[in-house]
């Protein structure tokens, strides 16, 4: 689902961020990504949704190569791959409802299709009661899940989670990795990005170490290791 | 998705956009409104002037003044020319001629005790047709006209019209440079003004993207907007157009009235005028939106 071949990302001036990282990442995979801030982590999910280009190396996503992609595909790339981010970003003058929405908004489907499709999407997580409600009046957990809604109300084969758990407290973030796990039981490939390690101990999951831009450990490989060893 | 449930969604956001951003957008149509408004005075003015010109051109009269011994067939031949190239022609004798200043003379005509009863020259007094009223051509017939035999000077009032076409040819370059610059100055502002809606709005656009819209689904609403701010713009200049010609044309009739000719109040505006600025507006409303949106989706 997910392959990156000798991936180096550089800005003009600064050291690399990230430097020559390989890593294969299977079709309904759950794999965290972690490692200290700075260590590469929201840049390696950035150039897996074609937000920022590799200054070299192969990236495939779903066997695109999306090194190479042309800036007018990227939108219909972006269709399959869903994007949770820690800061929400949701819009505040639309309704829960209108939020999830806007993803269908965007790829044409119609309103009548639409609206059955987001309301089994908050059913799913657990907010169908709460669709005509403003985000802000959400507390952040019920927030969070209406950002994965959104990013799920178009079957991504893809989840890219950038820190979902970052503003929530402990409670609220088991809440939310319980349900990208449930997410993931149902097919969808789910990459996550922290740095708690409290997350790591408790669903172990597959587990990608980052450290000053490169792969340092991979449990994956480990296990392969062990097995073949 | 159809093209019409498309641009249902476009119009919605587009609308949107303005309900929660009334302020920019009102700048934006405010600034439109009086570029257009004095681009309209200009229009006006412009109608005005090239009304009175085509006026004052139906008096332009070229005198043809004639040998008096010339034969009457060589005048009646010569008359006969013109008339067959739209000139209105008139043959005023020497007598007429006398008899008519007379006239004009009215108390001071004992001045012209004495004086012969055919002293003054025959003419021809032609009316020119619409398509000799300007000096170039006029010129021309003037040339042509002096190498008759029986001609001898040709008055076609050479000063006054070549000031009256210097004054048409000043005002339409005046208010085309005065356009020009019109222009560059509304654009400009529109965009700038309509980048400030789209970065109110960015995290709309930056999720409109995260999900997978393309640009020019990110683009249309804006475009909507500004075709909407560049027509309330002209609705608004049109308003204000509208107030001052009322007030101005009463004042046209008295100012021209010792020309003797139609009022140009009558040619200051009409259907054609404000469609034209309509769509004038429109069409600064879309460039300057669509700069402000490509610049934003470039960032």
């Amino acid at each position: 689902m997910i392959q990156m071949f000798h991936v180096t990302k550089s800005y003009p001036g600064d050291p690399p961020v990230l430097t020559d990282v390989n890593l294969t990442v299977d079709k309904g995979e759950f794999v965290f990504l972690t490692g200290p801030s700075g260590a590469g982590k929201t840049t390696l999910l950035r150039l897996v949704f074609c937000d920022e280009k590799p200054t070299r190396g192969q990236i495939l996503v779903g066997g695109r190569n999306v090194a190479r992609i042309r800036a007018a595909s990227v939108p219909y790339l972006r269709r399959n791959i869903g994007v949770v981010f820690q800061d929400f970003k949701l819009l505040p003058h639309r309704t829960v409802l209108d939020n999830v929405a806007f993803t269908l908004e965007v790829l044409g489907t119609p309103r009548s299709e639409s609206r059955e499709r987001v309301l089994r999407m908050l059913k799913l997580v657990g907010l169908q009661h709460k669709a005509e409600s403003l985000p802000l009046k959400l507390s952040g957990g019920e927030q969070q899940r209406v950002v994965i809604a959104r990013a799920l109300v178009n079957d991504p084969t893809i989840l890219l989670a950038d820190e979902p758990t970052g503003n929530l407290d402990p409670g609220l973030t088991v809440e939310i990795l319980d349900l990208l796990c449930e997410v993931n039981v149902r097919g969808t490939t789910v990459l996550v990005a922290t740095h708690d390690a409290t997350l790591l101990e408790r669903y172990q999951k597959r587990v990608i170490r980052l450290e000053r831009g490169r792969v340092v450990s991979d449990t994956a490989q480990a296990q392969t290791v062990r097995r073949t060893g | 998705m159809g093209g019409v449930a498309k641009a249902e969604v476009f119009w919605r956001s587009a609308l949107q956009g303005i309900r929660h951003q009334p302020f920019p957008h009102a700048v934006a149509v405010l600034t439109l409104g009086i570029a257009l408004f004095t681009l309209g005075l200009g229009r006006a003015g412009s109608l005005a002037v090239e009304h009175l010109l085509k006026s004052l051109g139906t008096e332009v009269q070229v005198t043809v003044w004639l040998r008096p011994e010339a034969p009457h067939t060589d005048v009646d031949v010569l008359s006969n020319s013109l008339r067959g190239r739209g000139f209105g022609v008139q043959l005023v004798t020497a007598r007429a001629a006398v008899e008519r200043l007379t006239r004009e003379l009215g108390p001071s005509a004992d001045a012209l005790r004495g004086l012969a009863s055919e002293a003054l020259p025959p003419s021809l007094e032609l009316q020119v047709p619409p398509a000799w009223r300007d000096p170039a051509a006029l010129r021309q017939l003037a040339d042509e006209l002096q190498k008759e035999g029986a001609v001898t000077a040709v008055d076609w009032g050479e000063a006054a019209v070549e000031r009256l076409g210097a004054l048409a040819r000043a005002l339409r370059w005046g208010g085309f440079f005065a356009f020009a610059v019109l222009l560059c100055a509304t654009v400009v502002v529109v965009s700038a003004t309509l980048q400030l809606a789209i970065y109110a709005r960015r995290e709309e656009v930056e999720i409109q993207k995260l999900v997978g819209a393309t640009d020019r689904f990110v683009r249309a609403p804006f475009l909507i907007e500004g075709l909407l701010q560049g027509v309330a713009g002209a609705a608004l200049a049109l308003v204000g157009l509208a107030a001052v010609l009322h007030w101005v044309a009463p004042e046209l009739d008295t100012l021209f009235a010792f020309l003797r000719v139609p009022s140009p109040a009558a040619a200051l505006w009409g259907i054609r005028s404000t469609l034209e600025l309509l769509g004038v507006g429109a069409a600064l409303g879309l460039l300057g939106s669509f700069l402000a949106v490509s610049r934003a989706l470039r960032a």
